[in-house]
């Protein structure tokens, strides 16, 4: 089976994954700092945290694209894992110096003298890794049950991801929970995990880890875009595409059309985990700020600029809007969050294929002005 | 007729309170101009006064902005500086002095320190002869809370002129506060503290727990007894006070959400679409509030009677403006988006955050300060339970709005296009209802009615410019377990999520009230998927 529609996207495919995998990483690390041919370590995990995004953005693409269902709560199950690997992280600084103790140090700030129960499975890096994959899993699962089971969509369900994500938010935002009477120590509260020392035994912050992580984020993100390509060939992608056009008519044909939503809505929530985990080691931190309804709102955008329902679309989305972002948020801070908003309703009003669908929908456009500008040049016989 | 009287009832009043002031501007007069042996006699006298002009008086005299004057060798005046003007104490009359320095008939005069100790006494305790029953009761508490035994005199013999019944027990509870510290015996001690069980004092609190503390110490088992039983009555008292305040609370957020929620619901039930910058609207509301104030303050100056008017005028201005920017919007922008739901989501999401930024880059990302009109200052008072004004306000005021929005769409011909494009916009469009006209006026409706919640919150919350931010989520909630569309299904929803998130607040935090809330909220939707009262329609997709 060929898991390509043309050539085109076959050869863009093999370019991209030469590019990312072998030619940016060995640029960084075979070249040397003063070649014009080098690419700085900043750059690296900066478009390592792209790729993340990226890896994000499709994963909300193939519930929103391709199934129909605007999630509102992606960016939490993405926070979910990069919480879940950064408790690994933050056990891992070694002694500090204030406190001299290996505990983090807002444990120590609260007078915790060892690691409550909770906490110390994320001292082995293999169930960190699980953990990061399989937290946002189980969330997404339980959640999707309520949800589905009880037939909330279309805008419904949106709102109810909204409040999940709202109320985990608050949660997350605190450094206590008391609860039956005991206290239990949250993640941080508004600081949240950072001040990272050492990953699998490496250092975080040195080049060749942060290369490797840039090469697995890209590794992940490639993984992802085929499996996508494979899903949506496969008649279980058929049925969530059916579903997004017209569930009733799914659901009477006979098809369990929550057992599909629910188990892609879960395996989605495990990517963005997956993609959180990576996230947090090359940005260095993750705080409840990555939580905020307005997060998962900023997914959205880039999936619906990008293009919606496209492979490549996201992918482009996330990386656009974050570059733009970085570029305003130097030269016009004030007005980013305007812009932003601009771009929202211009999408939505405009391009609703995104800018992968632009050139087809400027066709017509071009046709005519073409068209016009033949007719003006070739003189009627 | 009745206003007729009441207006003379009025000019009575300020005729007296003026007269009574000229007296105590003669006393004041007299008493700055006498000679040490005559002034006690004068303070005696000014004592029973009990006029507010006395404190501001003194302060001035104290301060050295008093003066006398010899307007000829037989008479001499009192002078008092305003703002750089020479008044004079009796009458305002103004006198230019053209060299204050050197003018000989001018003498800067000061009450000598035994005369100041007396002032301080008669200026601290004048508030309990105030005409304001509020100002003698805060003035009563403050003065036995100090424990002084000059004022524990001032407020035995207060009490017995006293008329007002509950001003009476107040004062008694000064008294008795105030004996905690300097009982004569230990007899009267227990009686103070019985008493102060009995009235369920809570200032007094802490006083009896350090009396008791004591008592435990040097083993007086029956001094334990009193104070614990005194203790545990003011406790019961103020359990039930709290009781009855999270009610109220509960109910006067649930109607800020109401209100907010009745918007949402019209304009999503009426076109479908989800307005994710309805919270900027309740913050547009917030900041009409914020800048009608200022107009006011400027025109008119904020002590004057126009100036607590500027409330009252906002509200409505807040309706219109977020009426008018609504309308140009649903014009501009929402009419392309109808049954594109998730699509709409989206757009007005990004509209959302441009209004907030704008908001931000206009007044600052700092909350602003609304002031609170004065009649809707102080507590209002059943059974020992202060409930304050604003929150009985905003109550009183979404069940006026409920009543409106009820009378316009059952009793109005709008209110009938609108049901009907409600129920079936095609059929309704078919029969000669203009559809896009109903909508733009509904959407304009709703938006307005999201900018009365935003002034009725800026009494009660923060306006700032992520003011709609916390009700949006909630709100959102309300209107999906009302029923969508459903108004009474909204109303029922937002008092009962207003009321069941303050009464969890106490026990579980309010994160994790919240948190509750929205999981309870999960858990009804799997029994009534539809919410309270869902639409009831043969299509499959309603």
């Amino acid at each position: 089976m060929n898991l390509f529609d043309n050539k085109l996207e076959a050869r863009g495919f093999i370019v991209a994954a030469i590019v990312l995998l072998f030619a940016l990483p060995m640029l960084n690390g075979l070249t040397s700092p003063d070649s014009f041919l080098h690419v700085s370590s900043f750059q690296i995990s900066l478009w390592g945290k792209y790729v993340t995004y990226a890896i994000l953005a499709m994963s909300l693409n193939v519930l929103w694209g391709y199934t129909g269902m605007l999630c509102l709560c992606q960016s939490l199950f993405f926070a979910l894992g990069a919480y879940a690997f950064g408790m690994y992280l933050m056990l891992h600084v070694g002694v500090d110096t204030v406190y001299n103790t290996a505990l983090p140090d807002f444990m120590d700030f609260q007078g915790y003298t060892e690691l409550p129960w909770y906490w110390k499975p994320f001292e082995s890096a293999p169930f960190a890794v699980l953990a990061a994959v399989g937290i946002p899993g189980i969330v997404s699962f339980i959640f999707g049950v309520l949800v589905f089971r009880s037939r909330i969509k279309g805008v419904y369900f949106s709102i109810i991801t909204q409040a999940l994500t709202y109320a985990l938010m608050l949660l997350f935002f605190k450094n206590n929970l008391e609860l039956f009477g005991q206290s239990f120590i949250l993640f941080g509260g508004n600081n949240g995990l950072n001040g990272f020392k050492e990953i699998f035994g490496a250092s975080v912050d040195s080049a060749s880890t942060q290369r490797w992580l840039f090469i697995a984020s890209v590794l992940l993100m490639l993984t992802v875009y085929l499996a996508i390509a494979w899903v949506l060939k496969t008649k279980f992608g058929k049925v969530q595409q059916a579903i997004r056009d017209s569930e009733n008519r799914i659901r009477f044909s006979g098809y369990s059309t929550t057992t599909y939503k629910l188990l892609i809505f879960t395996v989605c929530a495990m990517i963005a985990g997956a993609a959180g985990a990576l996230y947090v080691p090359q940005v260095g931190g993750i705080n409840a700020n990555e939580m905020t309804p307005a997060k998962s709102l900023d997914v959205v955008v880039w999936v619906a600029f990008g293009g919606r329902g496209t492979k490549f679309g996201p992918i482009l989305g996330a990386v656009v809007v974050s570059l733009l972002k970085s570029f305003f948020l130097r030269a016009a801070p004030d007005s980013w969050l305007i812009i932003l908003g601009a771009i929202f309703i211009f999408t939505v009003l405009f391009m609703p294929n995104g800018l992968v669908g632009l050139p087809q929908q400027l066709k017509p456009l071009w046709k005519r002005i073409r068209s016009k500008s033949t007719t003006s040049t070739v003189p009627v016989s | 007729m009745k206003k007729i009287l009441l207006l003379l009832g009025i000019l009575v009043a300020t005729l007296s309170a003026q007269a009574q002031e000229d007296a105590t501007r003669d006393v004041l007069e007299r008493l700055a101009l006498a000679s040490s042996s005559e002034q006690s006699a004068i303070t005696e006298e000014l004592s029973a006064l009990g006029d507010p002009y006395i404190k501001d008086f003194v302060d001035a005299w104290r301060t050295g902005e008093v003066f006398s004057y010899d307007v000829s060798e037989s008479e001499t005046i009192v002078l008092r500086k305003v703002s750089e003007k020479f008044r004079r104490l009796s009458n305002d009359e103004i006198f230019e002095i053209a060299d204050e320095e050197n003018d000989e008939n001018l003498s800067k005069i000061r009450p000598s320190r035994k005369l100041r100790k007396v002032l301080k006494t008669i200026t601290d305790t004048i508030d309990l002869s105030s005409p304001d029953p509020r100002a003698r009761i805060e003035a009563a508490l403050k003065l036995g809370l100090s424990q002084k035994t000059d004022y524990l005199e001032a407020l035995q013999s207060k009490i017995e002129t006293e008329e007002n019944e509950k001003v009476r027990l107040k004062f008694e509870e000064a008294i008795n506060i105030s004996l905690l510290a300097n009982a004569e015996d230990d007899e009267a001690l227990k009686h103070s503290i019985a008493r102060l069980g009995e009235l369920a004092s809570l200032p007094a609190r802490d006083g009896i727990i350090g009396i008791q503390n004591e008592a435990t110490e040097s083993g007086d088992a029956e001094m334990v007894a009193i104070c614990a039983e005194a203790i545990k009555d003011i406790d019961s008292a103020q359990k039930t006070i709290e009781r009855w305040g999270n009610l109220v609370r509960g109910m006067s957020t649930g109607s800020v959400l109401l209100i907010v929620a009745f918007g949402l619901a019209i304009t999503f039930g009426l076109m479908g679409i989800i307005n994710m910058a309805h919270g900027e609207f309740i913050a547009i509301g917030g900041y009409t509030c914020y800048v009608v104030q200022n107009l006011f303050a400027d025109a008119f100056g904020t002590q004057s009677a126009a100036y607590q008017w500027f409330y009252w005028t906002a509200i409505p201005i807040s309706f219109v403006v977020a009426g008018v920017i609504g309308y140009g919007l649903e014009k501009g922008m929402f009419r392309f988006l109808y049954k594109r739901p998730l699509e709409s989501l989206l757009a007005t999401w990004g509209l959302s955050m441009i209004m907030q930024q704008l908001f931000r880059l206009n007044f600052g990302a700092a909350n602003v300060q609304v002031n609170t009109p004065d009649v809707l200052i102080g507590n209002f008072e059943v059974a020992g339970v202060a409930l304050s004004y604003t929150r009985i306000f905003v109550i009183g005021f979404a069940v006026f709005v409920i009543l409106m929005t009820w009378l316009l769409l059952s009793k109005t011909n709008l209110g009938l296009y609108i049901r009907s494009v409600m129920q079936n916009r095609n059929m309704a469009s078919s029969l000669g209802i203009p559809v896009s006209k109903v909508n733009s006026l509904t959407f304009a409706f709703g938006c307005g009615l999201a900018a009365l919640a935003g002034a009725a919150l800026s009494q009660i919350g923060n306006v700032g410019p992520t003011m709609g931010q916390t009700y949006i989520v909630d709100s959102f909630m309300v209107v999906v377990v009302g029923g969508v569309g459903n108004l009474l299904g909204a109303g029922l929803s937002a008092m009962g999520i207003g009321t069941v998130d303050q009464f969890l607040q106490p026990y579980w935090g309010p994160v994790m009230g919240k948190i509750i809330v929205y999981f309870v909220i999960i858990l009804f939707l799997q029994w009534k998927p539809g919410g309270l009262f869902p639409t009831k329609s043969r299509s499959m997709d309603d």
